[in-house]
């Protein structure tokens, strides 16, 4: 058969058609995307470790018991950031401007487990929740404050593994009760003098808490001789009755927050007692007292990092200052009542290059200013001890200078003076001051590293530590 | 005279012919020296600085490479093999997997992998890092600092002007030793084996 234009032309349209169903098969066949791969949930291939699943902690179950020493009355230092939760010693006991000549008055020295714990002072005894690494121990060490002699010990067995540092919480220590918070979010209470265990909550398993990365930061609170613990687990937080162990109260967690490093601070505001807290989620606002205790007064989630170590700092007219590490910066809260009613705002909000943060420790409020240590990613105030008004916290109003930078260790304020330790175990003596930063002295106490627990001042002693031991100095002046 | 005009005329064909005969053989001498010194001691190549490194992302979009030529590098005796790393997570990520709406990676070239609890170790795809920076970043902020940007020596066309370096605004790149390609800071960089 001859072919004729005619054809051609015939068979021109089903060409056309042939191809455009070759084109359209195709085009429903082609997946653009074949190459990509699903990110989601589980590729990390994580489990839970079968012996921590099943590891049932029997709180206190051990208890030793070495001597005794007299009392040393009025000598306190009771709860982390001392008795007015503000880390500013107001003994009238004149302490040293400088090391002297012959360098710091170490008094006695302790060997430690890793970890960034600090000790409760209370009546001339300190209590330290160490954690033992060779026996696999949290343990409430008892001792002398004055001679470093330990008296007793309550402990009981708790897997961990070392994750920068195992034990890092203060007690909360009244005339009757000491309150702890294990690593691993055990809570243990005991008789004061005697060490006799009264009761034990493991948040973990009765909870559902998860327990915070590098283990749990936050130290207890006793107020009215009732535990006051941030949860973050089937409850957001709970009181707990020291005598008895009842559970006084518990906060619902509608929002399902997860426990934080931070620590829970009383606040009173229009003459409304409550609770601030953290949490990983967002901030909130518990009732302290009258029949709504322990409802939610207030939440605010606009403050939210992902890990918030330093605890909110409650300032004049309502306001609160929050802070977290990590490039997360600094904010400040205003509270607001109307009608029984309260409602919070952020009224400043910022980077740690724009203003004010903390990584780590919690800022000191003195004098209507407020102090710290400016984080790692702050600029070129980096690691400088700073000072700012809380009214704009973007604006710095002292600055130690590109040569007096520190790291992520304590500072606390006692007799004029603000003792700043470095990571290094290296302490500086500073004028108190919100203008200007005037070094006294400085000296290395140990040749320590990761010294970030709290120091803790009374009597004219002062107690710090570094990763692996506690140090007892006599700063009392001549 | 005219015989002379024969002689210049055979002169300088014979000039041109031994010209380009000597050309030839210069060039194949310069090639050869610049093959040499490509491959010998004395050559150098383009490095940056993880010290001056300010992450500002000029290294994922400047490279005349695409994706760039830049990628990130582990070091992993510095790392804290943590949970939460920040070099992995983006920094207000509350729950730790590795669902996409969690990682700072634009590109998912981060993978993580548990070891023990809890420990997770992260290695670097560098078929998809772009060399963005904003792991290192990250690991900058919140971990040790393992994370860190280098110029793979592999993929560099090393450039007589580095389209990179032009821009750097923190000065970060220099010309190194070809012998030693890398810049890693912090300890254990000399058990990397990167090439």
């Amino acid at each position: 058969m001859t072919l004729t234009r005619k054809h051609i032309f015939r068979y021109i349209p089903y060409v056309f058609i042939v191809l455009a169903i070759g084109v359209v098969t195709w085009w429903f066949l082609y997946n653009p995307v074949k190459s990509l791969s699903l990110a989601e949930p589980g590729l990390d291939n994580r489990t839970v470790d079968p012996a921590r699943a099943s590891e049932t902690v029997c709180i206190g179950e051990f208890f030793e018991y070495f001597g005794d020493v007299a009392s040393i009355p009025g000598t306190r230092w009771p709860r982390f950031r001392g008795a007015d939760l503000d880390n500013i010693s107001k003994e009238r006991i004149p302490l040293i401007d400088s090391w002297g000549a012959s360098g710091p008055k170490i008094l006695w020295k302790l060997e430690l487990g890793e970890g960034h714990a600090a000790p409760a002072v209370y009546d001339g005894k300190l209590y330290l929740l160490d954690y033992n690494e060779t026996l696999k121990r949290d343990a409430l060490r008892c001792l002398s404050l004055e001679t470093g002699e330990e008296l007793w010990r309550r402990s009981y067995s708790v897997h961990l593994k070392r994750n920068h540092g195992l034990s890092r919480t203060v007690p909360a220590v009244t005339e009757n009760y000491v309150v702890t918070i294990g690593p691993r979010c055990q809570v243990m209470c005991v008789e004061r003098k005697t060490g006799d265990l009264l009761w034990g909550i493991d948040l973990e398993k009765e909870y559902g808490v998860e327990v915070p990365f590098w283990y749990t930061g936050q130290c207890p609170l006793i107020s009215d001789d009732t535990a006051i613990i941030a949860v973050g687990g089937s409850s957001l937080m709970i009181g707990v009755d020291c005598r008895s162990g009842n559970i006084a109260w518990k906060t619902p967690n509608p929002n399902g927050w997860k426990m934080s490093h931070a620590s829970v601070m009383p606040m009173t505001f229009k003459g409304k007692k409550m609770y601030l807290y953290p949490a990983i989620g967002g901030v909130c606002g518990i009732s302290a007292d009258g029949p709504d205790r322990g409802d939610i007064l207030w939440e605010n989630q606009e403050f939210s990092p992902s890990v918030i170590a330093p605890s909110p700092v409650v300032l004049d007219k309502g306001r609160i200052f929050l802070t977290a590490g990590y490039g997360y910066g600094g904010a400040v809260m205003q509270l607001k009542e109307q009608q029984g009613k309260f409602s919070t705002e952020i009224i400043q909000k910022y980077k740690p290059t724009e203003g004010l943060a903390s990584e780590q420790q919690t800022p000191i409020y003195y004098n209507g200013h407020l102090l710290a240590i400016m984080p790692k990613d702050a600029g070129g105030l980096r690691n400088q001890f700073v000072s700012f008004h809380p009214d704009d916290c973007r604006k710095v109003l002292m600055k130690s200078g590109k040569t007096e930078r520190f790291g992520l260790g304590p500072y606390i304020i006692a007799d004029g003076k603000i003792f700043i330790l470095n990571d290094d175990g290296e302490m500086t003596i500073a004028k108190l001051s919100t203008s200007k930063f005037t070094v006294l002295d400085q000296a290395q106490i140990i040749d320590g590293q990761d010294s970030w627990g709290p120091i803790a001042i009374t009597g004219g002693y002062l107690l710090m530590r570094d990763s692996k031991q506690l140090v007892c100095i006599d700063i009392k002046a001549d | 005279m005219e015989g002379q005009g024969e002689e210049k005329r055979i002169n300088r064909r014979k000039f041109f012919r031994t010209g380009a005969q000597a050309g030839v053989l210069v060039s194949l001498g310069g090639i050869t020296a610049l093959v040499a010194r490509k491959t010998g001691s004395g050559e150098f190549v383009w490095q940056l600085d993880p010290t001056k490194c300010t992450q500002c992302g000029r290294c994922a979009t400047s490279c005349v490479k695409n994706p760039s030529a830049v990628k990130c590098v582990h070091v992993y005796a510095m790392c804290g093999y943590c949970d939460l790393c920040g070099g992995y997570f983006l920094p207000e990520t509350k729950t730790l997997n590795t669902g996409a709406e969690n990682q700072l990676c634009p590109t998912k070239a981060i993978k993580r992998t548990f070891i023990e609890d809890p420990f997770f170790q992260y290695s670097i795809d560098e078929e998809l890092c772009i060399g963005c920076g904003k792991c290192v970043k990250g690991c900058d902020a919140f971990g040790n600092g393992s994370l860190q940007l280098q110029v793979r020596q592999n993929i560099c066309d090393n450039c007589n002007e580095c389209s990179i370096a032009r821009v750097c605004p923190s000065d970060a790149y220099s010309r190194v030793p070809a012998d030693k390609p890398y810049l890693l800071n912090g300890f254990g960089k000399e058990k990397l084996d990167i090439t």
